[in-house]
């Protein structure tokens, strides 16, 4: 690593509430293929960390082993003070409940309409609501991403940026206090990236959430981020705010500010 | 590391040390590693199937799909299948003059070996290509991870769930197959001659023993799930891409048919061996 905020002796001094997401040593590989070797990244409550790096580097490794998705080889990820690999299923599945995930592809169930999509959940979490307070949760989740229209329409029937949209809606339905992003504006043009990142500052102001973006878009990782990580060679290389990366000069991190 | 038990290590092709394995024919240690994977993929559901939660309406709801969509394909072919075979099987049995037995040796061709063996042909083209192509696609789309982050099994409520209702609907394909078959077998009997429904009926019924329709019944069941298992072991572990998906639903049927034709020689050895009691 080269750089780290406290090196900075003049930066801002925003105070966070404490570690929700802890991450440290951490070494993950497929194979011959080392994605994550030693990566160490803390996030406090209130904190919105861009992660950036470039294709294929591990960053959506990253947070698929935060939410164990994938298991790591060694090392700790602690979220909510947890260990995530020596959780019972059960207790797994109730930290889950408070992380919301959008996936790179939005991975909507193919079969189900909007609706049920939403509904997915809310019912599997084992929350039992009455069906009326989950058809309100359902339109208010809808209306937060502007898409109430869409309820009763198939996954096949939206726009990539509408798949985007109900994607995070999904994941927010639940009201989440971490939100997992994995690249939430790639693949968009700039208008509806630019609504994407709008609802992504809606939902830090409404629930309140910290959370981690993955993103090549430097424009995203301006607005919606407090503090920018860089994953080079699967390690956390230099990790600070926008301005003090910005500023740095070295061949690894210059790259993403042009 | 302590992996808890729903993180799975993520398999790795084990390498072969140099010796024995290194005699065997490439091709042939695929064959084995493959049929290892699957017998562990098998292994898998029969440790998830007896745990809650039970998931019977997915069950339902995919029966009903499965069902629902290959109805009118094996009922078609099946029509056929009866009626070509009556028209064959005639001039063989006139020239014997044992015209007479034609409901008889139809009703025994199709009951035993005909419609089971061809209607989980044709399931497996169907139901299996379409299983297979289905996970393939969920999974590439991360629709698979999407479940397990939402607190379900995502082994149990698509895996699970699509096993147990091919394993039950295709026996009752097969069933209503070969009544078609038969009806298909009525229709050409009366080209020529002239017979009555219930004739032709207690004639076919008459000449089935338990150990006809037995048998042919069970072994259904395992027609159904090795259907259900191929197409859901090649759909759950697609490669990434829509390539892979592709080949995930053709393997899913061209080993599920394999797997057909050895389980039918399979319950054909069991049966001599009883002499089916
Ligand atoms: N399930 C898996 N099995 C094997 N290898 C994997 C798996 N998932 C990821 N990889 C490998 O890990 C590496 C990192 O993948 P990852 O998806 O995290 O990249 P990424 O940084 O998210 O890239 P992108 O920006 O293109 O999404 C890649 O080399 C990939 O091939
Ligand atoms: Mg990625």
């Amino acid at each position: 690593m080269i750089f780290r905020s406290a090196d900075m002796k003049n930066g801002p001094a925003v105070e966070y509430g404490e570690p929700v997401i802890e991450i440290a040593g951490v070494y993950k590989s497929f194979g011959n293929n080392h994605v994550l070797k030693d990566f160490n990244l803390t996030i406090n409550r209130g904190e919105n960390v861009v992660v950036l790096g470039k294709s294929g580097c591990g960053k959506s490794v990253l947070i698929k082993c935060i939410i164990g998705l994938l298991s790591y080889d060694a090392g700790s990820i602690k979220v909510f003070g947890n260990e995530i690999s020596q959780l019972p299923i059960a207790e797994l599945d109730e930290l889950r409940a408070r992380i919301g995930f959008v996936f790179q592809s939005s991975a909507l169930y193919d079969s189900m309409t909007v609706r049920e999509n939403l509904e997915f959940p809310l019912r599997r979490h084992g929350k039992h609501k009455s069906k009326s307070e989950v058809q309100g949760l359902v339109e208010e989740t809808l209306k937060d991403v502007g898409l109430l229209d869409a309820i009763n329409l198939m996954p096949s029937e939206l726009s990539g940026g509408m798949r985007k949209r109900i994607g995070l809606a999904r994941s927010l339905i639940l009201h989440p206090e971490i939100m997992l992003y994995d690249e939430p504006t790639t693949g968009l043009d700039p208008i509806t990236s630019g609504e994407i990142i709008n609802l992504m500052l809606n939902v830090q102001k409404k629930y309140n959430t910290t959370s981690i973006t993955i993103s090549h878009d430097m424009h995203c990782a301006k607005i919606t981020g407090n503090r920018l990580a860089i994953i080079v060679n699967g390690t956390n290389y230099s990790d600070g705010t926008f301005e003090e990366l910005s500023i740095i000069d070295d061949p690894q991190t210059h790259p993403f500010f042009e | 590391m302590n992996n808890s038990p729903n993180i799975e290590p993520d398999k790795e092709v084990p390498e072969l040390k140099e010796g024995f394995f290194d005699l065997l024919p490439k091709g042939l240690i695929e064959f084995l590693n493959e049929a290892g994977e699957i017998a562990r993929f098998a292994g898998k559901f029969f440790k998830q199937v007896l745990r809650p939660p039970y998931e019977f309406k997915e069950v339902l709801k995919q029966a009903f799909e499965i069902g629902y969509r290959s109805l009118s394909l094996v009922s078609i072919t099946s029509f056929i299948i009866g009626l070509v075979l009556t028209l064959q099987s005639r001039p063989t049995l006139v020239e014997f003059g044992a015209e007479a037995w034609l409901p008889s040796m139809v009703g025994i061709s199709i009951i035993r070996e005909l419609g089971p063996v061809v209607i989980a042909l044709i399931c497996a083209g169907k139901i299996g290509s379409s299983i297979g192509a289905e996970l393939g696609s969920m999974k590439v789309t991360e629709q698979i991870d999407a479940m397990e982050v939402s607190g379900t099994n995502p082994f149990k409520y698509i895996v699970v769930t699509r096993i147990l209702s091919t394993t039950l609907t295709i026996p009752i394909l097969i069933i209503i197959g070969d009544a078609v078959a038969l009806y298909g077998s009525y229709l050409a009997v009366n080209i020529r001659g002239s017979v009555s429904f219930t004739l032709f009926f207690k004639q076919v019924f008459d000449s089935l023993e338990f150990s006809d329709v037995v048998p042919a019944f069970i072994k259904t069941f395992f027609f159904g799930f090795a259907i259900g298992l191929i197409g859901c072991y090649k759909g759950y572990n697609s490669k990434k891409g829509t390539e892979g998906v592709g080949r995930s639903a053709n393997s899913a049927v061209v080993i599920g048919s394999l797997l057909v034709f050895i389980i039918d020689l399979i319950a054909v050895q069991i049966t001599e061996f009883f002499g089916f009691l």
